[in-house]
């Protein structure tokens, strides 16, 4: 049995900088395997280990995806070995393309029980990349994942969602993407990046991954603009002043009421 | 043209639907949940309701494949809210179609035949606007809750669910839920405020403003002070308020795209240069331990 985890290097849109047409510039951000990733590694590591499953780490992106400094990240987290596919075409594949990839991946390993995702990518962040590997794929999906344990002939997991903690029992595989907090990620230590890089990495083109989806045509960018803000900054030396300048503008502004509340 | 919009057991689809009508009529609504949540959302802007319906001990998602089906058959563009339930039968329409998707989109039309999305890319850093000639999976806030009123009448599909789901237990959230979307008052807190034990100062100023109170992201899922539907960001609540009030949070990306529409922005911080301050039409550089029961104070 294998248990995969599906995870993206990219690097944090935080450190990225907009040109005034709109333009992306992300030579100055540091790829990275994300937090979220980092936690559904962690889990898999847990999981591969309780049933003597191989952890299997799948990532499909840009030339940077499959250096050795990308791969290394990704196995002293505790994978056991790696499969990407990395290529300029894949660059700024969509989530369909690119879920259409990882489950190529994933139909190739054969004899998957689990494949694991972070919460969210770290690039993205639609969150829509394990519903369409889980369509693409024919398997359920279960999202906001906070505990796994395997049974006899699937999983039991516990969600947290908005009307409250949910348990699902699962027969046969599924797609899984966990909570941000489904458990703390340790840092990889020394010991776990030397192992790593004597650990297999299999390389496939973007012909292995199945023809391409229609992907929109990008018709113009533009730089966000939110709505001008005043700036105005108020003298806090005297916290009280401050206060009543605040409240003064606040009410003139007629967005809260005279005794406070809402006008 | 015409439009699916896919209904994962909550009407709050408002905003779903006046997209799709953007994409272009007949709007087909595929309903997973109750009858009357079916009846609710046969509302203006729907021509067609289908059914699959109600879940019992299945989880939503199980009808994820019933979707797909369904779409396949006669494609089109596909629209859904972004809750988690949502985000999986969009997928699965999304894999049937071998649709591209897009999210966080500003303006959806028509044009010529194709679907153009405006949209934000990166998390909301800068926008793109991008033309689909096929079908395409739009992920949206879902917005405010329908209740019927349209002409629709409801047809009920054969429809079977993923049978090897099976949900064994809930136990319901107690608290109620946070409606920060429709709040017109909105008090933010970060990890400016250094203990749990220390939340009551800042909910006596959400209290004297009648505001609700939100959070930044890692207040909610790393401190776990407050529950999750509380936090503002790009992946968690879209507010829109006429004053937001920021307490001790630093103004990262991800939470400023979630309150870019705030019509007025108050930032109380201790780092005057912090990105929030450069977004701020209010901005107070100093102690939130004083300031803000100050504030709280010159309210009552």
């Amino acid at each position: 049995m294998k248990i995969v985890v599906a995870y993206a290097w990219a690097p944090d849109p935080q450190e990225a900088s907009v040109g005034a047409d709109g333009q992306v510039d992300f030579s100055r951000a540091k790829p990275v395997v994300s937090e979220y990733d980092a936690v559904a590694i962690e889990v898999g590591r847990q999981l591969a280990t309780a049933t003597s499953s191989a952890l299997v780490g799948i990532s499909v992106g840009g030339p940077a995806t499959g250096t050795p400094v990308a791969t290394k990240a990704a196995l002293s987290r505790g994978l056991d070995e790696v499969m990407v596919a990395s290529d300029a075409a894949l660059a700024d594949a969509g989530t369909t393309r690119t879920a259409q990839g990882l489950a190529a991946m994933v139909q190739r390993l054969g004899d998957v029980s689990v494949v694991l995702t972070g919460d969210s990518s770290v690039d993205s962040g639609s969150r829509m990349m394990p519903p369409v590997l889980a369509g693409l794929l024919g398997w359920p999906v279960l999202s906001d994942v906070q505990k796994v344990s395997v049974t006899a002939d699937g999983v039991t997991v516990e969600r947290l969602l908005r009307e409250g903690v949910q348990q699902v029992s699962v027969t046969g595989p599924v797609v899984l993407a966990l909570a941000s907090d489904a458990t703390q990620p340790k840092a990889p230590g020394m010991k776990d990046v030397l192992a790593a890089g004597k650990k297999p990495v299999t390389k496939l083109e973007v012909a292995d991954l199945g023809p391409a989806v229609a992907e929109g045509t990008v018709v113009s960018t533009a730089k966000l603009t939110g709505p001008a803000r005043k700036g105005i900054v108020i003298n806090t030396a005297d916290p009280a002043a401050a206060a009543a300048e605040l409240v003064g503008a606040l009410r003139a502004a007629g967005v809260i009421g005279s005794t406070g509340g809402q006008a | 043209m015409s439009a699916y919009v896919v209904v994962a057991g909550d009407a709050g689809i408002t905003e779903v639907i006046n997209a799709a009508v953007k994409v272009g009529g007949p709007v087909t609504a595929i309903v997973v949940g109750s009858a009357d949540l079916a009846q609710q959302v046969a509302a203006p802007g729907v021509d067609r309701v289908v059914w699959l319906g109600d879940p019992g001990d299945k989880p939503i998602e199980a009808y994820a494949p019933a979707v797909g089906a369904l779409v396949v058959a006669a494609p089109a563009p596909v629209l859904s809210g972004r809750k988690p339930a949502e985000r999986v039968l969009l997928g699965g329409a999304a894999a049937a179609l071998q649709a591209p998707v897009v999210s966080s989109p500003m303006d959806v039309r028509s044009d010529n035949g194709q679907t153009v999305v405006e949209h934000g890319v990166f998390g909301g850093i800068a926008l793109r606007t991008t033309a689909y000639d096929g079908p395409v999976a739009i992920v949206l806030d879902g917005g405010a809750a329908v209740n019927g009123g349209g002409s629709a009448a409801v047809e009920q599909a054969a429809a079977s669910a993923t049978t090897s789901m099976t949900v064994t237990s809930l136990q319901p959230n107690t608290a109620t839920a946070a409606d920060l979307g429709s709040a017109s008052l909105v008090v933010g807190v970060g990890r400016g405020l250094k203990a749990q034990a220390d939340l009551p100062i800042v909910e006596a100023l959400a209290t004297a403003m009648g505001a609700e109170l939100g959070c930044s992201r890692p207040v909610a899922e790393g401190l776990e002070w407050l529950p999750r539907d509380r936090y503002v960001g790009i992946s968690g609540q879209q507010i829109a308020p006429e004053v937001y009030v920021m307490v001790g949070i630093s103004g990262a990306l991800q939470h400023m795209g979630g309150c870019r529409g705030a019509q007025l922005i108050v930032s109380i911080n201790t780092d005057k240069d912090a990105p929030v301050v450069s977004q701020s039409d209010y901005v107070l550089t100093g102690d939130l331990y004083s300031l803000v029961p100050a504030i709280t104070a010159a309210l009552s």
